[in-house]
């Protein structure tokens, strides 16, 4: 039923599509060094041959659709900053390239073949610092200046019969003008779009390898794409795990060694192009800084959608730079909404700790009353409530909450 | 309760592709049902309400959408207008029906839930089953419904198809049970359009003896 859900979270991982073209071939895949990887283009590239000005004409119009959309997160500063990596990262095209932050709580972000890229909200809930967003951010530039959208669709043509390109060409421009025939959540499946686009394997190897050379000559930690890389394959097996069943696609990925194979390129590509001597920054507290504002939002996001492994394996994750009230009161959320036997002990514990916290959000407290409540300490829950409103003196639930404390 | 993504559409869609031949605007295909003016049962049958006009039912499908407490009813169709009656949905059980192995889930209601928390596995069976991106909670306060001390919920949600949908839930947890009115419609004209009907009907429903 979650078509958004099995669609979009995992297209980063199969990199939209990594097919079986080079699983059938049996061997494995050399690593692809990132000294070899020079871009392909340069600053101010327009395609000159008429098939990729005419992808380009469709992606216009899907860029046009896109940047109108109500489910961009248009911040100025988010936006700017997101802009900004890009303009570090983005090699000779850094200047033309276009990025916009989508409010989808996915772990995804995709490139566009005429250059702009969307990164969804739930990327940057789950980047620990700025090297590991670069190093996402360098990982899709590194499929334009590496010109793999038009590789793959010349590629696709060639295999393909005429008429299932037409039709796919259709599906493109009606996603761009957004005429969505039959399904009405097209827009939060613009991985949905890309996946005419399907990198191989190959394609996903020179991206990694092009996206290391690209944040490590910015001055980024190059090993934190390896780590982002470790982030998500574990999100994966936990939230799988958590469910009691494999992670998806088993054919795919649990008997095919690429998946370790491409964490250890990833490191030792970034041990290859770390300059000894040279200083390298996570930019970890410029990344909080930035997405501070809007960490509760994201959380909220994640945990909501009570997919309790991957929103604990995140939180762990999170808290390895610290635990604060604003993780201990969503670590209670995902007790609470996970609500097997036992869970509202853990959820009231987790509360219970938050409000300790300085940074404890107004709604640690709602929940730290309401818990107490159900505990029947009545006197503390009904306190913990007054603190609730105190913060909060115009939630929207103030009513109700005043009828409680009575 | 359909959540903009209900199985019966896409047992409708399986239909529609299924060899018909005059698929149009007055094709119902026996997926609604005419819901009269008179006193009607809801859910399992255990709460009655009397609407102000006719309303469409949605036919449940056996095997698709059988939570028996559960009932969707629209005005113009399930994607601008609609109203879930849950009539007494017992500890444990869930509002919709879902794979336990999915991924994300819509809680599972309990008896000793506060309205918090009802309201809180609303919101999730918003965000997880009708894709919603953005949820606000625009008010809970205590209200009455069906003679019992309940909640009434106003919220609103922009849901991945780019509308904003706004809603109203009218609850009350009645010796375990859970008993509730939930509208939900598009946020521009639809909402205000059937509001009068939704609240006409949550002051009228009541449990039958």
């Amino acid at each position: 039923m979650c078509a958004r859900c099995d669609i979009s979270r995992r297209s980063l991982l199969i990199g939209a599509g990594a097919l079986a073209a080079s699983l059938t071939t049996g061997r494995a895949q050399a690593r692809i060094r990132p000294a070899d990887m020079v871009p392909l283009i340069g600053p101010h590239f327009q395609p000159t041959d008429t098939d990729e000005q005419g992808l380009w004409q469709l992606m216009e119009r899907a860029e046009e659709e896109i940047s109108g959309s109500n489910l961009l997160i248009k911040d100025p500063q988010l936006v700017g900053y997101l802009q900004d990596v890009i303009g570090r990262v983005g090699g000779p095209a850094a200047k033309d390239m276009r990025i916009y932050l989508a409010h989808v709580p996915d772990f995804n972000a995709m490139m566009f073949p005429s250059g702009f890229a969307v990164v969804f909200s739930g990327l940057l809930l789950r980047m620990r610092n700025e090297a590991q967003l670069a190093g996402v951010v360098a990982h899709e530039s590194g499929h334009f200046l590496r010109r793999h959208m038009i590789r793959s669709w010349r590629d696709m043509k060639r295999k393909s019969d005429i008429f299932a390109i037409g039709a796919m060409a259709a599906g493109v421009a009606g996603a761009g003008a957004g005429v969505y025939m039959g399904d009405y959540i097209q827009l939060a499946q613009l991985a949905t779009i890309l996946s005419l686009f399907r990198y191989s394997r190959e394609m996903e190897a020179e991206a990694d390898a092009m996206g290391a050379r690209l944040i490590a000559e910015a001055g980024y930690q190059p090993m934190e794409m390896a780590n982002v890389w470790q982030q998500l394959i574990g999100e994966e097996n936990a939230s799988a795990a958590y469910r009691r069943k494999h992670r998806r696609r088993p054919d795919l990925f649990d008997t095919h060694p690429s998946e370790d194979a491409r964490f250890a390129d990833l490191r030792i590509s970034a041990a290859e192009v770390t300059v000894p001597g040279r200083a390298y920054e996570t930019g970890r507290d410029r990344y909080i800084r930035t997405i501070g504002p809007i960490r509760e939002m994201l959380l909220e996001d994640q945990v909501k959608l009570n997919d309790p492994g991957a929103s604990q394996y995140l939180l762990n994750t999170l808290a390895l730079d610290g635990w604060n009230g604003l993780l201990r009161y969503y670590e209670g959320e995902v007790w609470r909404l996970r609500n097997r036997a036992g869970d509202d002990a853990r959820a009231a514990q987790s509360y219970a700790v938050a409000v300790a916290y300085p940074d404890a959000p107004a709604d640690a407290w709602r929940w730290h009353g309401l818990s107490l409540i159900k505990e029947r300490r009545s006197g503390e829950g009904k306190a913990a409530l007054g603190k609730y409103l105190q913060l909060k003196p115009t939630a929207p639930d103030a009513p109700f909450i005043r009828q409680m404390i009575g | 309760m359909s959540m903009r993504k209900p199985l019966w559409a896409l047992t409708a869609a399986a239909f529609l592709l299924g060899g018909c031949t005059s698929v149009g605007e007055g094709t119902d295909l026996g997926v609604y049902q005419l819901v009269r003016t008179k006193p009607t049962r809801v859910g399992n049958g255990s709460v009655e309400v009397i609407p102000p006009r006719a309303w469409n039912k949605q036919r449940r499908f056996f095997f698709f959408d059988s939570i028996r407490w559960v009932e969707d009813w629209t005005l113009n169709g399930p994607y601008l207008d609609g109203i879930t009656f849950v009539s007494g949905l017992p500890s444990g059980e869930y509002l919709i029906r879902q794979r336990k192995t999915e991924e994300r889930q819509v809680p599972k209601f309990r008896s000793d839930m506060t309205a918090p928390e009802v309201t809180a596995m609303l919101e999730s069976a918003f965000r997880v089953r009708g894709g919603a991106v953005e949820f606000r909670t625009l008010a809970l306060q205590p209200r009455q419904f069906m003679g019992y001390p309940g909640f009434q919920f106003d919220f609103e949600h922009l849901d991945a198809d780019e509308l904003w949908r706004k809603g109203r839930a009218v609850g009350a947890v009645i010796d375990g049970r859970l008993y509730l009115m939930l509208y939900d419609a598009a946020r521009s004209h639809y909402y205000a359009n059937a509001l009068p009907d939704f609240e006409a009907m949550a002051n009228n429903a009541h449990i039958r003896a």
